[in-house]
């Protein structure tokens, strides 16, 4: 899996959790750039992502993870 | 030892002056025999037994886990077993002593518990157990040394009411730390806030509620007077140990976590909850809510209620759910049944109301074209989550849940039937509740600084590095106004005899 096309899926998964179709997302997104991402929020967005890439995020990684650039790293990683 | 002691103050000179002439690899243990004497000075000694079985649990467990020996299949089964065993030991000792207020009316007058409580053992225990799992979860590497493992646990500024620290956010106690004129001065200053706070607005406060609290009277606005007092009580009292807290700690270059950001200018409860006792708030996040939603049995529910109820129900179901496990957690780490419905219940309720009531709020407030950011409709938003968090915190003053529902059952009741009484706020019943008019003066005067400094820190992060950034004499004046305040107009010393902090009995 190639990061674009992680980021391709990604990028729909952030728009059916957060219900907005305008969504675009990049290394550097963050909680501060999409309005309804907060703490609950964000347990919802790490289960959905386990959902479309079929696998579970560590639960250490789930807090600490800063931005959309390290999600990705994360999904690449887990996908070797 | 009470942390607003002059003992307190005289052990934080003499341990910081030891601390940066000592070699900087012995700084870790001198934190270690600080911590060790503040607590015999602080609790019954024999009760730093459970602190020992607790660091011992982690240790053993997550050495263990980590370790060559869970490398096989039966090994990664003891370690399961050796860390659900030593969360268990700290849950039981936590459950035994200090949530006695639990299991003890079920055994009628018959129930005795002899032995007391460890020092801050509601917040220890939390972190013990976040550092067993953060060592299971692999996100920190388990301490090799004991005795620096026990340091995490026993570090003696946040025994008494934390904050309640990660590993992660500790692991300066082990660092060098050269001498820093920043930190003993940010330091000092933020210990001299925390004084200001308990000692001249908190105390104070206090008296007028405690009077408040101990009349049976028959007019409405004394009970008003003391719902709407509380909250700053219970912020002066628990922030300015913080602030304590965090300054001690300061002055040895250990900078701890956060409890506080301007609770009182939440606009929603959710919000509030963000802003107050933060630590309590991520620990139940990041160890209860996650690891629960994350479950497959709650990723299952969640799919199915999605597919009965639509995307926006199914999702609030499994919200519901997740966060009243939390509010529980928190409800139930307080230690008794008031704050089950004091704290989880009510706010519970609250935000879950706000949740389904959110989009038919905004379609009223589009309709109404109310200015979401501007600063009346934003007051307006304080103000309901002042009053919301209030009404809460009725539970926290009460000795029993009847108690707080006769409060409220009072304060209604003659409010309605015409006893509400407000010329009480401009004759002089407000001088018979313990406090003098320079007093009622001094309580404003305090607020409007609390007000001044949580602006401050609004727009311009830490006030106190906005008066860093002023001239000299501002500077002085400001830090030994404060001084001259406390010294002055603090209730403290023999005849005072300041009562002990709200968030210490946790």
């Amino acid at each position: 899996m190639t990061r674009e096309e992680v980021y391709e899926r990604l990028t729909g998964v952030f728009r059916d959790v957060f219900d907005d179709e305008s969504i675009e997302i990049t290394d550097g997104t963050t909680a501060d750039d999409i309005e309804d991402w907060d703490s609950f929020e964000h347990i919802n967005l790490v289960v959905a992502v386990e959902e479309e890439f079929s696998f579970k995020i560590p639960m250490g990684k789930v807090v600490t993870m800063k931005n959309v650039g390290e999600m990705v790293d994360i999904i690449l990683d887990m996908g070797k | 030892m009470s942390i607003t002691s002059f003992g307190f103050l005289l052990m934080i000179c003499a341990g910081v002056s030891l601390y940066y002439i000592l070699p900087k690899s012995w700084q870790w243990v001198e934190l270690l025999v600080l911590s060790l004497i503040f607590y015999c000075m602080s609790a019954a000694p024999y009760t730093f037994v459970y602190i020992l079985i607790s660091t011992a649990a982690a240790y053993i467990s997550t050495r263990f886990a980590r370790g060559k020996g869970a490398e096989t299949d039966r090994g990664r089964k003891l370690a399961a077993c050796l860390g659900v065993g030593a969360v268990l030991i700290n849950v039981g000792l936590w459950f035994v002593f200090k949530g006695k207020g639990l299991w003890m009316p079920f055994f009628g007058e018959a129930a005795v518990m002899p032995y007391l409580a460890a020092l801050g053992m509601g917040y220890y225990t939390l972190q013990v157990i976040g550092y067993i799992l953060d060592c299971y979860w692999g996100s920190i590497e388990p301490q090799k040394n004991p005795l620096k493992l026990l340091l995490f646990v026993c570090f003696f500024p946040q025994m008494i009411t934390g904050p309640i620290s990660r590993y992660s956010q500790l692991e300066a106690l082990y660092e060098k730390h050269p001498l820093s004129y920043e930190n003993i001065t940010f330091g000092a200053q933020r210990i001299l806030w925390g004084f200001f706070k308990k000692l001249v607005l908190a105390e104070r406060v206090g008296a007028v509620v405690n009077a408040i609290w101990e009349m049976q009277t028959q007019e409405a606005v004394f009970l008003w007077i003391a719902l709407l007092l509380y909250p700053i009580q219970m912020y002066a009292d628990f922030s300015g140990c913080m602030d304590i807290v965090i300054g001690a700690a300061e002055c040895f270059g250990i900078k701890l976590p956060e409890n506080f950001n301007n609770p009182f200018f939440a606009r929603s409860i959710q919000e509030f909850w963000q802003r107050w006792h933060i630590t309590l708030g991520t620990w139940a996040k990041d160890y209860v809510l996650y690891p629960l939603l994350k479950s497959e049995r709650m990723v299952r529910l969640g799919s199915s209620a999605k597919k009965k109820f639509g995307k926006r129900y199914g999702k609030f179901i499994s919200t519901a759910l997740g966060m009243l496990v939390l509010w529980l957690v928190m409800g139930i780490w307080h230690g008794g049944v008031k704050y089950i419905l004091g704290v989880s219940l009510w706010y519970w309720a609250l935000l879950m109301l706000g949740d389904l009531c959110a989009p038919g709020l905004k379609k009223v407030t589009r309709l109404l074209k109310v200015h979401e950011d501007s600063f009346s409709w934003r007051l307006l938003q304080s103000i309901r989550t002042y009053l919301i968090y209030a009404v809460g915190a009725v539970f926290f003053r009460a000795e029993t849940v009847g108690g707080a529902l006769a409060f409220f059952k009072n304060m209604l009741v003659m409010t309605v039937n015409g006893n509400l009484h407000l010329e009480n706020l401009f004759n002089k019943s407000l001088l018979q509740l313990g406090l003098n008019i320079s007093d009622w003066i001094v309580i404003l005067i305090s607020v409007l600084l609390l007000v001044t400094a949580a602006v401050l820190r609004e727009k311009d992060g830490y006030a106190r590095a906005w008066v860093a950034r002023q001239i000299l004499p501002f500077r002085w004046f400001v830090w030994l106004g404060f001084l001259v305040a406390v010294v002055i107009c603090g209730k403290y010393g023999e005849q005072y005899n300041a009562v002990n902090f709200i968030y210490q009995i946790f």
